[in-house]
């Protein structure tokens, strides 16, 4: 089954830190009977004081005091420097500045025997973890990050394992803040992974949503926008699915030609709330706020304000 | 569509609140709000539902002559296995709304998610808004009205009963229909597999007529005409041709 939900603040930048962890924490609690294996957010639009957030998970057999000095000497060896690290237990919230390619510091990361990325962001990190939405905050506190825009996810696993790697959302390796939750199966991607594998591109699971989170961070890569990605994405994946794809600046929604999975949308001038189910959205939104539900083969972006980002530095 | 439509919802149709009570949904979970509210109509009250905040399975499995009235909107399976029920939800629903319905009525006012009416057998239900996708799947009997605009595969597989939508549907529309008929006033996306269209007659259109006035639908809002889509039943048979075998039959 599986539920997702996305909450974006129009007013952007100028008005940031909007309470959005905490209404992601509302929102997938109230999915939880769509699926409590695993809940995922992430929030975007905050500002970290540094050029990069990195989230990694440590394994516990091999120390973790050793891997994090591993992720340390692979950083420096790259001309990086490591200004924080919070602890999480099993997981770490690296700050660092780095000015080189993603692609080099992701690989020399995950290089270090026992490391695993989550998300790599300027300005948005990826919160997973077993168990439902309260419990992935009693562990990482995340109803307390403020942002502009995130997304989340409750996942009841169909198509690989359930432990922490397979959940959502996933990053897309190695594009900074693009990170996809879905809803539904795919069916085409193994094939549509060995194309991406064959030009280099790095799985970190063999869960089918990872995939859209690389296709649509390729075509952007590629300066495609947003719509226009999401739009071949609906002839280029096939099987059932709705997804939500968030970036530095928006998020985007794509519904497949069945109309398998359910969606609704919360639209006010301010902001715009998006989820698999209208029992989420009410927690946040008043009752007179219009429901849209998106017909089948659709495509729907929001940005929030195009004001330029200032970077605040703080060593 | 909503917004134009609203202030013309017929009163007969709504629970008259002051004859009855209400339950606030927030304070119960949903194995307790149905017991109470199953509770309330074997004693024949008029039950006014508070706060449904969206949630799922509410009111199922009722099969008393009753009334109820959801003070917002309702999610999955709202008013499902229900018999005899007259049911008014001020708000949205989620999928499949009056799931499996036999007899009664159940009003919405606002847009009913996907499969509304999925599997009915009788009674009737109107959307005052818009219905989502698979509108009247496997419906066996009874009327579905839609006032606003229907989804794709709108009457996927229906057996008997009728569906009127007086906007437009979709695409797909009448997908794999047995029997039953879907009268569309608006456009038509595209017709689905082993449909196809008729024009209602002059008999059917006068009583089409008739039972939407009986519901309290204005004169000027009704289509000028209705187009009907019914079962080709070219699937009723099904032989081993290939294409281009069955080309050459002469049928």
């Amino acid at each position: 089954m599986c539920g997702i939900a996305a909450i974006l603040y129009k007013t952007g930048e100028s008005t940031s830190s909007q309470a959005v962890g905490l209404q992601l924490r509302e929102m997938l609690y109230s999915m939880r009977h769509r699926g409590v294996d695993s809940t995922g957010v992430n929030i975007a639009g905050q500002h970290f004081g540094t050029d990069y957030v990195v989230r990694v998970v440590v394994s516990e057999d091999q120390g973790a005091s050793h891997v994090i000095e591993g992720v340390r000497n692979a950083v420096a060896a790259l001309g990086g420097s490591v200004v924080f690290i919070d602890d999480f237990g099993r997981f770490r919230r690296i700050g660092l500045n780095y000015s080189g390619d993603l692609g080099k510091l992701s690989d020399s990361i995950l290089s270090v025997k026992g490391a695993e990325i989550h998300s790599i962001g300027r300005s948005s990190e990826v919160i997973k973890d077993v168990g439902d939405a309260y419990e992935l905050d009693k562990k990482h506190h995340f109803s307390k990050v403020n942002g502009t825009h995130g997304l989340g996810h409750v996942r009841l696993a169909t198509e690989s394992q359930v432990d922490i790697t397979h959940s959502h959302p996933f990053w897309a390796y190695p594009f900074p803040d693009i990170t996809v939750v879905h809803n539904g199966q795919l069916t085409n991607y193994h094939k549509l992974k060995r194309e991406f594998q064959q030009r280099g591109f790095r799985f970190q699971t063999h869960n089918d949503s990872e995939v859209i989170a690389v296709y649509i961070a390729d075509k952007l890569s590629r300066r495609r926008k947003l719509g226009d990605a999401l739009e071949e994405s609906l002839d280029d994946l096939d099987g059932t699915f709705t997804y939500v794809v968030s970036t530095d600046s928006g998020i985007g929604m794509a519904k497949d030609r069945w109309s398998a999975k359910p969606f609704v949308i919360l639209e006010t001038d301010e902001m715009v709330g998006v989820a698999s189910e209208e029992v989420a959205l009410r927690r946040i939104f008043p009752d007179d706020v219009r429901r849209i539900e998106p017909q089948e083969h659709e495509v729907l972006t929001w940005n929030v304000s195009l004001a330029p980002r200032i970077k605040v530095r703080l060593n | 569509m909503t917004e134009r439509l609203a202030g013309n919802v017929p009163k007969a149709l709504s629970a008259p609140v002051s004859q009855g009570y209400s339950i606030d949904a927030r304070k119960l979970t949903t194995r307790l709000l149905n017991a109470s509210i199953k509770s309330g109509v074997s004693k024949g009250r008029y039950i006014t539902i508070l706060n449904p905040d969206a949630r799922h399975n509410l009111a199922v499995g009722i099969v008393k002559r009753c009334s109820l009235s959801f003070a917002g909107s309702v999610g999955y399976y709202c008013c499902a296995f229900c018999d005899g029920i007259s049911a008014t939800i001020e708000g949205n629903s989620g999928w499949g709304l009056g799931d499996n319905l036999m007899s009664g009525s159940i009003v919405i006012r606002e847009d009913a998610g996907a499969s509304v009416g999925a599997s009915m057998r009788g009674g009737q239900i109107l959307v005052w808004g818009n219905a989502g996708a698979r509108a009247g799947i496997s419906m066996k009997g009874g009327t579905l009205v839609i006032a606003g605009n229907s989804g794709f595969l709108t009457g996927f597989m229906m057996q008997r009963g009728r569906i009127i939508v007086m906007g437009g549907v979709g695409d797909a529309a009448g997908d794999s229909m047995y029997e039953g008929i879907v009268y569309v006033g608006g456009e038509i996306g595209s017709l689905g597999v082993d449909a196809k269209t008729e024009s209602a007659t002059r008999s059917e259109e006068v009583e089409l007529r008739a039972f939407l006035k009986a519901l309290k639908f204005r004169d000027d809002i009704l289509p000028r005409r209705f187009r009907k889509i019914v079962s080709a039943k070219r699937l009723y048979q099904y032989d081993s041709l290939e294409p281009l075998e069955r080309e050459r039959l002469v049928i």
